[in-house]
């Protein structure tokens, strides 16, 4: 225990003194305790499942490993409150369109991840940066 | 339906120039608020606080307490760099994909350089020596348990409490709406982001409250002329007021004051005075902007997958490491 702490005594020190010194807090939580920056990934599959929902939204990608076997990962993003005033639901994301996400592991090894970048196959952006959604996709 | 770039960018520029005709600075005192239908000045609705003023001023800034009007303007699109934009290297998603940048929607004007105002240096005033001894120790406490449980984690990740609505309120980087509401002896505010509503009762000294405790201290309110005084003591060891670490003393007191300064505006003021934890109050305010937006629901415990990830990560490394797990 006390050697992961010290690993990550940094971080949460860090993590307290933004909460604590800033008014404008980015985050919820402490992403770098939940997600391992020592793994990095790219991950690509198809849109099964959205969840945009408080406090960050979650969507399900089915991507096909290197084994060819289909597995289900679950990508954390940001508070949706801010998309719904724009419009965007859920349903404004189509089962079934691909996904590339570039982002790390969650800390326990299992299929989740961190998007730092959510992108549609075509290159655009997600959601809003640095481009929308391409029109018809919606 | 989604809204593309260049039509957000033509909605946040118009709304800018919109609020740039309403300036709050001093505005109060030319305005005559509408009154309820039982005579209390109007302050309700749902209001943005959305900035990117810092809550302490750049110490390079010394007591300049606000922008001239081309500072201002050179400087209010800016994203607010330290604050909210994620590191390249964060493991962290980009806070813009979302639109949760403060500079992506309406901001409501306030050329002041810091939300603090008191001291004039705009900066935090140092706590006691006393008191610093207690915050290190406790930060250091925390630290070593910080993962031991879910109620060892931070109110914020654990879905109870942001440190943002207070008291005193304090604007924040995304979902910034807080609404108020009035009915006859009483003033409701509540925020977005996580639904916290205060129920504020009117009196003319501090009602007993029934021996009830609100974690962030039981609030009631006063009207001295057209403006809501409203008076917080009695907060819990649950939290901890801003940079501090340790909690109110006794004698922790928050005063915020709520004033109408136009038909689309209102301006808050709060000071934080505790004489266990600093030789000094602080304080400051911010204007806040009627926005035709309902607050949506933030519902963040249902769905907050990112504590019970956090633990499972950490107890897997447990099983990993050499050392036993807790």
């Amino acid at each position: 225990m006390s050697q992961h702490i010290n690993r990550l005594l940094p971080l949460l020190l860090l993590a307290t003194v933004l909460a604590l010194a800033s008014v404008l807090a980015s985050a919820h939580h402490s992403f770098s305790a939940e997600f391992d920056i020592n793994k990095p990934i790219e991950l690509r599959g198809k849109v099964i499942k959205v969840e945009l929902i408080n406090p960050h939204s979650w969507i399900h990608i089915e991507v096909t490993n290197k084994q060819g076997l289909k597995e289900t990962w679950m990508v954390e993003g940001g508070s949706p409150n801010a998309l719904f005033r724009h419009g965007i639901t859920k349903n404004s994301i189509p089962l079934g369109a691909e996904l590339v996400v570039i982002g790390y592991q969650a800390r326990d090894g299992g299929n989740r991840a961190v998007g730092r970048t959510l992108k549609l196959a075509n290159g655009q952006s997600l959601f809003f940066y640095p481009s929308p959604l391409p029109t018809g996709v919606q | 339906m989604i809204v593309n770039r260049a039509t957000s960018l033509r909605l946040v520029a118009t709304s800018l120039l919109l609020l740039a005709a309403v300036d709050t600075v001093g505005a109060a005192e030319q305005y005559k608020a509408p009154r309820t239908s039982w005579g209390d000045p109007l302050i309700e609705g749902v209001y943005t606080n959305n900035t990117n003023v810092p809550f302490e001023r750049p110490a390079k800034l010394g007591d300049k307490a606000f922008y001239t009007e081309q500072e201002y303007a050179a400087r209010k699109n800016a994203p607010a760099v330290v604050e909210t934009t994620t590191n390249p290297t964060d493991v962290h998603y980009q806070t813009a994909d979302f639109d949760l940048d403060p500079e992506q929607n309406p901001m409501v004007r306030n050329p002041r350089t810091s939300i603090l105002t008191q001291p004039a240096n705009g900066r935090m005033p140092p706590l006691r020596a006393d008191a610093q001894r207690r915050s290190d120790a406790a930060r250091a406490a925390q630290q070593a348990h910080a993962f031991d449980s879910a109620q060892n984690r931070p109110l914020q990740e654990r879905c109870l409490l942001w440190a943002h609505e207070g008291p005193p309120l304090r604007p924040v980087g995304y979902n910034t709406l807080v609404q108020l509401a009035q009915t006859r002896g009483y003033v409701v505010l509540m925020t977005e982001m996580i639904h916290d509503a205060r129920v504020i009762p009117l009196a003319k000294s501090r009602p007993d409250f029934g021996g009830l405790k609100r974690w962030q201290g039981n609030s009631w309110g006063r009207w001295e002329g057209d403006t809501l005084v409203i008076e917080t003591t009695g907060f819990s060891d649950q939290v901890t007021p801003r940079g501090s670490g340790v909690p109110m003393g006794p004698e922790g007191k928050v005063i915020e004051k709520i004033t109408r300064t136009g038909p689309k505006s209102i301006r808050y003021e709060f000071t934080v005075s505790d004489p266990s934890l600093w030789d000094v109050p602080w304080g400051g305010e911010f204007p806040m902007e009627l926005t035709d937006q309902p607050l949506f629901e933030y519902a963040c415990h249902e769905g907050n997958y990112g504590l019970p990830n956090t633990l499972r990560g950490i107890r897997k490394e447990e099983q990993t490491s050499s050392r036993k797990p807790r």
